[in-house]
């Protein structure tokens, strides 16, 4: 087991950048996800990790010692691939201990740790096969098996559960959270499911164009978001942002609609013209039309459409001419066409600002 | 599918079959009938009298033939054998190490066999003069593999590509080098690319007929192809001799094929991925 740290980590492929000035302590035994959309650089942090990609800036430490030039073998890490990536002419235990008989370990050892692992993951009945016979959840298991078996420093997944269907992925996922608590191995999982992110992650490194947006415990991005891309990355349905500009009374307005906010208690929006204003869709409060009145943070609005998820409902309103999302109970809600007013709950506001796109300090 | 599109794609695909097999066909039918027949007018469609006499003839009377399907062999042989090593290398290293000048590589390598191969003859013929190749396996296995090579690395780069290079990143980790990898790894995954494409190379190399002609002058080096071109005299045609010999000349192929086929057709990379 090891810490990993990330010290200014850069990566370009000839002119056009993939990775910006990466810094990160990754703690030991700390389950850590890179999340992000494509294309922003989680899956190129995590083979760099592994020595799959070359390091074109900066400096990373496995365990203390520097990894830029060291072959993947010998940095002591494991990694899971999206699609497996099995050796499919070979049966599960020589998928799984392909490593230890490379590291010349004695045949009896390697099926001793083969065995156990097996045990661990429900694959021993599954040894003497070949993956093309097996389903999609257990190549998966098998190419965990491969990783677990080399008792590796770090474990890297890239997008694992990717390929597998809903309600496998729920069960997989339950999987290897029980498998980090019970190996306690520094890991680091890239996803793009903010769910698994959530629900895996110790802390979470959410990027976006190849720089880190925010790092933070789930409850940290979620509750806090620290830029504008982070707020409307986490969460679903994505949070409502409107852009608002400043009136003399300290009152903000929309240009494009007849929205009204009154002074934002808590955010230091000294200077600050035109900013970014953000609301989730679950901190919204459906009212009756009539309670419009002396409470500025009650709006009127109307349901352009209503959608029942099951448990819950999703509106989507027309609060003062602006398009709002809201999530509501699904046993009884407002029908489409329906007026009603609407409770932004000034506690559960964010607001970003308009050009640099960060959060205002509360 | 609608059903008058099927029919018109089946009639397309008995078209062609019946225009490709038919010289076949009609070349076996010429075997099997004795000279009057080959000769009489109107034309014979099936041999009357069906005889094997040709094929009985041709080993006692123009032994050499047997000769000439047997150089045919080894140059084939070898030529598939040198073809698919190198260019299974090199096509390897064109699709996954990361090159500079990769795709120029390709192009220039495709070029080369922009040229008609009897443009090189006169340069090779001397060359292999001077070297002392001409009338020697090594030297028509060598000018064969030069004929073919750029086919067969671009063939087998391309079937490289299928294949998932996250296998190979997961050997990598596992702590394969690059010919480990190659051998143990992309090898046996790309079985059937290098099967479909040692066969049409094994093809070629049997066909092939101008380079053959002038590097093979000896009558015992002769292969097939120069061999049966060369049976008509001045004065003679004879038919039912050259028929036979092609018909034997096809027999090797035919049965390579038929053994490879099920290779060609099953792939092996099932159950790497998803």
């Amino acid at each position: 087991m090891a810490n990993v740290s990330l010290q200014q980590i850069g990566k370009s492929y000839g002119g056009a950048v993939a990775v910006e000035a990466f810094n990160l302590e990754i703690r030991d035994g700390e389950f850590l996800v890179l999340l992000g959309p494509s294309g922003c650089g989680k899956s190129t942090t995590l083979r760099m990790i592994a020595g799959l990609e070359s390091i074109t800036r900066g400096d990373l430490l496995i365990g203390d010692a520097r990894m830029n030039n060291v072959d993947p073998k010998n940095r002591g890490v494991a990694m899971v691939f999206q699609n497996y990536a099995l050796y499919p002419h070979k049966t599960v235990a020589e998928n799984m201990g392909m490593a230890l008989k490379l590291q010349k370990m004695p045949k009896a050892e390697i099926e001793e740790r083969i065995a156990g692992v097996a045990d661990m993951l429900g694959l021993t009945a599954y040894l003497d096969r070949k993956p093309g016979s097996l389903s999609g959840g257990q190549r998966q298991r098998v190419a965990i098996g491969r990783a677990i078996v080399r008792t590796p420093e770090v474990f890297l997944f890239d997008e694992p559960l990717s390929n597998l269907d809903a309600k496998l992925r729920v069960k997989m996922r339950m999987e290897l959270q029980e498998l980090h608590d019970r190996l306690g191995v520094t890991s680091v999982y890239v996803t793009h499911d903010q769910v698994e992110a959530m629900t895996l992650a110790d802390r979470i490194v959410i990027m976006d164009g190849g720089v880190i947006a925010q790092v933070g415990t789930p409850r940290e991005v979620y509750d806090k978001p620290a830029t504008e891309f982070v707020a409307g990355f986490i969460g679903s349905p994505a949070m409502n942002l409107m852009t608002m500009q400043s009136a003399a009374d300290g009152s903000w307005r929309s240009n494009e609609s007849q929205l009204v906010l009154p002074r934002l208690p808590g955010f230091d929006t000294k200077g600050a013209n035109t900013i970014r204003v953000g609301i989730r869709p679950e901190h919204m409060t459906i009212l009756d039309a009539s309670a419009v009145g002396d409470d500025p943070w009650i709006l009127p609005g109307k349901v352009m459409l209503a959608e029942l998820l099951g448990a819950d409902a999703l509106l989507t309103l027309s609060v003062c001419g602006e398009t709002m999302t809201a999530r509501v109970n699904g046993v009884d809600y407002p029908e489409q066409g329906q007026q009603l007013a609407v409770r932004l709950n000034p506690e559960q506001l964010h607001a970003f600002d308009h050009d640099s796109k960060k959060a205002l300090q509360v | 599918m609608n059903k008058r599109p099927r029919i018109i794609l089946y009639s397309l695909v008995g078209l062609s079959v019946v225009i490709s097999f038919f010289p076949i066909v009609w070349l076996v039918l010429t075997s099997l009938k004795n000279t009057a027949g080959i000769y009489s007018w109107p034309v014979q469609y099936w041999p009357d009298p069906l005889t094997f006499q040709n094929y009985w003839s041709i080993f006692t009377e123009t032994p050499e033939l047997l000769r000439y399907v047997l150089n045919s062999f080894i140059v084939g042989v070898g030529c598939t054998v040198l073809t698919l090593s190198v260019g299974g290398l090199a096509g390897y290293a064109l699709s996954r190490l990361r090159m500079r000048f990769a795709g120029v590589l390709m192009v220039i390598i495709l070029s080369v066999s922009m040229f008609p191969p009897i443009a090189l003859l006169p340069a090779l013929f001397q060359t292999f003069l001077n070297l002392g190749l001409l009338n020697s396996f090594t030297g028509l296995i060598l000018a064969h593999t030069g004929l073919f090579l750029p086919y067969t690395v671009w063939m087998l780069a391309s079937y490289f590509r299928t294949l998932p290079v996250e296998i190979e990143e997961a050997a990598r980790l596992d702590g394969m080098g690059f010919l480990r990898i190659f051998f143990s790894i992309i090898l046996p995954l790309s079985w059937p690319g290098f099967v479909a494409t040692g066969l049409i190379v094994f093809i070629f190399s049997w066909n092939e007929f101008p380079l053959s002609l002038v590097l093979m002058t000896q009558d015992a080096m002769r292969t097939a192809p120069v061999g049966i071109s060369l049976y008509p005299g001045e004065f003679a045609f004879p038919w039912e001799t050259i028929s036979t010999a092609t018909v034997i000349a096809i027999i090797p192929v035919l049965v390579i094929t038929a053994i490879f086929q099920k290779q060609i057709l099953g792939g092996l990379t099932a159950g790497s991925g998803k």
